[in-house]
């Protein structure tokens, strides 16, 4: 037993007490009761594993006999934003955070992990030291609130980029004007054919008649 | 049961028939603040040694465990949670009182749907043979008046490939500790005992018992003896508590 059980101990006691106060993510992880969810934070090479139970409440342990149900692997940035709803999905599939065992649950688990808003370097760092967890803290602060804001404008500039300076992918309005041409050009090629086919008609009755 | 066979009540010598009864004694005392001074003899650590014997059992969803002499539960608590709805945690003691006390607390916080209670004796188990992938016992094996028996029943009741776990007080394994924590054990701990729980025989009781409970390697012989195998000790805040664990194989 080590000072990073008592790491493990606070976090648990941490998230618990967030929990209490959050009847709707306690409901959400109930129903998760019995699955346990392996997190390895690469880098600092930081495990951690979490099982909920019947009241919504986690057990966290550090170290656990067998394979987890599932395991979420990625660095401190990239797990955090797996809980992002907008990015979470791109993260999953674009392979930034690598997912074992039973993606579903992984992804719900993870969603609802990032989401509890607690000092999480603050009890890292009793498991890895304060030196390590302090950048696990920036990079999760530098996804949750930098990110959040910034990750708009970073989107917004290489749009700009892309479509403006570089004229590799075409702007919104571009793509709306070949639409409607596309939209225009079908309409007007199935109206031609039905002309050509009306014409073809016409000529055979008046063949049949001559 | 022969009357003239004696056995340890702490460092009293009694009739082997009469140590239940005054175990039965010192628990029904303790049981209403029995959290209160875990907290208070073990400065909390308990919370931890329990956590640390929880990552051993291996439990996983689906499965059956019995936990002997739950108290009031904080491991019966845990297990319930890991072995997910469609697994069972048998939550026993052998006092009616402590039992009570842990299905009150089971029941407030919300844990209805896996856990059973039963009033048991450890060394005459009321399940067949491998009923349960993991039994459990915390804090409760120096308290059995036939310790070999009880550790017999936990081999019996588990299935092959199913594993025990004890979790006990046990003998510090540095000098310097040891002397601060016989200060501690018989100083410190029966005051605690008259101030918080107005019952200082029951704390000295429980001091002494701890001394009287088999070292880690006779503990480990014990188990080796009732049949399981690939036996471990983990020793835990200088050996102060050790988890032993065996498996049925």
């Amino acid at each position: 037993m080590t000072t990073r059980d008592l790491g493990y101990a606070g976090l648990e006691a941490a998230l618990n007490g967030y929990l209490g106060l959050d009847p709707v993510t306690r409901e959400r992880l109930a129903a998760l009761h019995g699955r346990t969810v392996g997190v390895e934070v690469l880098g600092p090479g930081l495990i951690l594993f979490f099982t909920a139970d019947e009241t919504g409440a986690l057990q966290v342990y550090g170290r656990q006999e067998g394979e987890p149900d599932c395991w979420l692997r990625g660095t401190p940035l990239d797990l955090m934003r797996a809980g992002d709803r907008t990015a979470g999905a791109d993260q999953l599939f674009s392979q930034r955070v690598r997912i074992e065992g039973d993606s579903g649950l992984a992804q719900r688990f993870g969603a609802i992990l990032a989401d509890i808003e607690i000092d999480w370097e603050e009890h890292l760092s009793r498991i890895v030291g304060d030196l390590v967890a302090h950048e696990i803290g920036s990079a999760a602060r530098a996804a949750q609130d930098f990110g959040r804001r910034t990750g708009r404008t970073a989107e917004q500039n290489l749009r700009e980029y892309l479509q403006e300076e570089a004229r590799l992918l075409p702007t919104r309005y571009e793509v709306k004007e070949l639409l409607d041409a596309v939209d225009a050009l079908r309409d007007d090629v199935e109206r031609l054919a039905a002309r050509v086919e009306r014409l073809g008609k016409r000529s055979g009755e008046v063949g049949e008649a001559q | 049961m022969n009357d003239d066979k004696t056995t340890h009540f702490g460092y009293q010598t009694v009739a082997e028939a009469d140590k239940a009864e005054r175990v039965r004694g010192v628990f029904d005392s303790v049981a209403t603040r029995y959290d209160l001074m875990n907290d208070l003899m073990s400065l909390g650590v308990h919370r931890l040694w329990k956590r640390f014997a929880m990552q051993l059992t291996g439990v996983r969803a689906g499965q059956r465990v019995l936990d002997l002499a739950s108290g009031t539960g904080d491991l019966a608590a845990r297990l319930a949670g890991l072995v997910g709805p469609t697994g069972l945690v048998v939550m026993s003691d052998i006092n009616a009182a402590m039992l009570a006390q842990g299905r009150d607390r089971m029941l407030d916080d919300g844990r209805v749907g896996n856990v059973r209670y039963a009033q048991l004796d450890a060394e005459a188990l009321p399940f067949p043979a491998g009923s349960f992938d993991c039994v459990t016992i915390g804090f409760g094996l120096r308290n059995v008046t036939h310790k070999e028996r009880a550790l017999a029943e936990m081999h019996r009741v588990l299935r092959p490939g199913g594993r025990a776990l004890v979790l006990e007080f046990s003998h510090p394994t540095a000098a310097p500790l040891r002397a601060a924590y016989d200060l501690y054990s018989f100083q410190v701990l029966p005051r605690l005992g008259r101030l918080v729980a107005n019952d200082e025989a029951s704390y000295r009781y429980l001091a002494e018992s701890i001394r009287m409970h088999p070292d880690q390697e006779t503990l480990k012989g014990m188990m080796e003896a009732a049949g399981f195998e690939r036996c471990d000790v983990h020793n835990l805040t200088g050996g102060v508590v050790a988890v032993h664990r065996g498996f049925r194989l």
